[in-house]
């Protein structure tokens, strides 16, 4: 058996390929990442180094922070917003008898949807003529609102139409969570004479605490990498009101050629997800110490 | 409160968040199945009066769905088949065989991957495929696709191939079974179950992928399904009905497979997000 396992030579033919592939599309691409982002570079003639000058260009160019800006406000929303209505569904499909099933799958059922599609779905939706929101506005007497197209809409549009994409995702994770919690704690607290409110928030919400925690960090990440639905509802108009870090990074690179800068500013949206995950990090296990007390 | 009245109040809040859900779901079906632009700006909500089923045909025709359709398809299934295949028979050999300094150091290696967002390395990648000469070809999304999906699946598999058994192993060796059979024949069978849950992971992933289909593509017969149609909509923006009766086919066997799988997909695409 000893000589069945260690033959080097099947051990590198069930390994390599992977890690050729893995080399090739993941470890070559950050190497060469860092190079071109210290590069002047329009993707024709030979890079020209530049040493810190695109970070410095970053720090000053205003459309990318309003990117960085957006981004925020994407993460903001789903940890503020859709994290208290994921946990209030989970919880509400957890006390329900009849219909479980059916609330889960139909919640479920937007993120099998591709994001391009639902892009597409949801720009109809809010169409100036024929969208849900105008008409809804039309009978209370309210003038149409040109929700892609204003500046002060925009973003808040692609917001919603992110949210109904992915919050089921969420809900079936904490429903999951919610549903594995052994059912005598519950009876015990019931029969004690505790209120199904007073239930929900003193005992199964310390408990979910995990999972919340892990939906939180996945919501940053999320929010961090969002790109598709705003290429495809907006390309990150009007006026860059929603542009997001890697829209602006790939329209820099590809539409106007500027693989250099492009590449540095992906070096620092990577900073950035780094940094937000430590800060993540930093604060939440503060807040399990503090739970300890 | 009473326990009807709390229950039929958390159903009626249900109700409406899954109305909230379907509406614009039931909203495309109806308008693809109109006949003019000035039906659905008169009655978005309504029914068709006069069901328009010639725009399925005009629309399987002009957005070439069946071409997107099968350049998903096979696109999707042969990069998943290929990245839970070459994930599985890594973890086994860095779970099962001996080589316990090689593997750890190639574990470890592997797992970085996924703390790179996806998007951080999309430039490098396109000057990749580039210098590759695999720019406006498939190949310029089937290796990415195969490669990104590696991390995960090999995080996921390795899990299960660590808890197998030792004594099917040793059974196995003793009735003549080399690597490559142990491997085939009692590895992959036992941990059959969490393979399919990874091939649908990664299945999806490929089947919604947008960016890189996007920039890597231009031609349209080998564009994608996500791609091919938004560029549908870019093209016939101004017909309503046809573009929503594109939309309706595109997203139709997705839905009639999820009626099918549902509990399958679900663990599947969820498994991926608390273990990662």
């Amino acid at each position: 058996m000893n000589h069945t396992l260690r033959n080097p030579a099947v051990y590198l033919l069930f390994v390599l390929p992977t890690f050729a592939l893995y080399a090739l599309f993941f470890l070559y691409p950050v190497v060469t990442s860092v190079y071109y982002g210290f590069t002047d570079w329009n993707g024709l003639e030979s890079p020209r180094f530049v040493g810190l000058g695109n970070f410095a260009s970053a720090f000053r160019d205003g459309l990318f922070w309003v990117s960085v800006k957006n981004n925020l406000i994407f993460i903001l929303f789903s940890v503020f917003v859709q994290i208290p209505l994921i946990v209030l569904f989970a919880l509400l499909i957890s006390r329900v008898k009849r219909l479980k099933g059916f609330y889960k799958t139909t919640v479920f059922m937007p993120s099998i949807l591709s994001t391009s599609i639902i892009g597409i779905l949801w720009g109809f939706m809010y169409h100036p003529s024929i969208g849900l929101f105008n008409h809804l506005l039309g009978f209370f007497g309210i003038e149409p609102i040109y929700w892609l197209a204003d500046t002060r809409w925009a973003l808040l549009s692609i917001l919603i139409a992110n949210a109904w994409q992915w919050m089921g995702f969420y809900i079936v994770l904490v429903l999951a969570a919610i549903l594995s919690i052994p059912k005598e704690i519950d009876e015990a607290a019931e029969i004690d004479g505790a209120s199904g409110l007073k239930r929900a928030v003193r005992m199964t919400l310390p408990l979910i605490r995990p999972v919340v925690s892990v939906i939180v960090m996945l919501s940053i990440a999320g929010a961090m990498r969002v790109v598709d639905i705003v290429l495809v509802m907006t390309g990150g108009g009007p006026a860059g009101a929603t542009e997001v870090m890697a829209s602006y990074m790939v329209n820099k690179a590809i539409k106007y050629g500027e693989y250099g800068y492009g590449t540095a500013l992906s070096l620092l949206i990577f900073a950035i997800a780094l940094a937000l995950t430590a800060l993540y990090q930093i604060a939440f296990v503060r807040n399990q110490e503090r739970i300890e007390f | 409160m009473p326990k009807a009245v709390s229950r039929s109040l958390s159903h009626a809040v249900l109700m409406l968040y899954v109305a909230f859900i379907l509406f614009p779901i039931v909203f495309v079906v109806f308008s693809s199945l109109k006949e003019t632009n000035a039906d659905i700006v008169a009655h978005p909500f309504g029914l068709p009066v006069q069901l328009a089923f010639d725009n399925y045909a005009e629309a399987w025709k002009k957005a070439k769905i069946n071409v997107y359709f099968f350049n998903s398809a096979y696109l999707s299934v042969t990069a998943a088949v290929s990245a839970v295949l070459l994930a599985a028979a890594t973890s086994y050999a860095l779970a099962r065989m001996r080589f316990a300094r090689a593997s750890r150091w190639l574990y470890q290696t592997i797992l970085i991957g996924m703390l790179i967002p996806g998007n951080v390395l999309f430039i490098s990648q396109f000057i990749l495929i580039h210098k590759l000469g695999m720019y406006d070809t498939h190949w310029s999304l089937y290796l990415p696709y195969t490669a990104g999906a590696l991390p995960l699946s090999v995080l996921l598999i390795a899990a299960f191939m660590q808890s197998l058994p030792k004594e099917m192993e040793e059974a196995g060796i003793v009735d003549g079974l080399g690597a490559f059979g142990l491997f085939w024949r009692i590895a992959l069978p036992l941990t059959l179950p969490s393979l399919v849950t990874v091939f649908i992971l990664n299945l999806m992933g490929n089947w919604n992928e947008y960016l890189l289909a996007n920039f890597f593509i231009s031609k349209d017969a080998l564009k994608t399904l996500p791609t091919g149609m938004v560029g549908f909509r870019d093209a016939f923006q101004t017909n309503y009905p046809l573009v929503f009766t594109g939309v309706v086919i595109s997203i139709a066997p997705i839905l009639v497979l999820y009626a099918f799988l549902q509990r399958t997909i679900i663990e599947g695409l969820t498994a991926g997000s608390l273990k990662g």
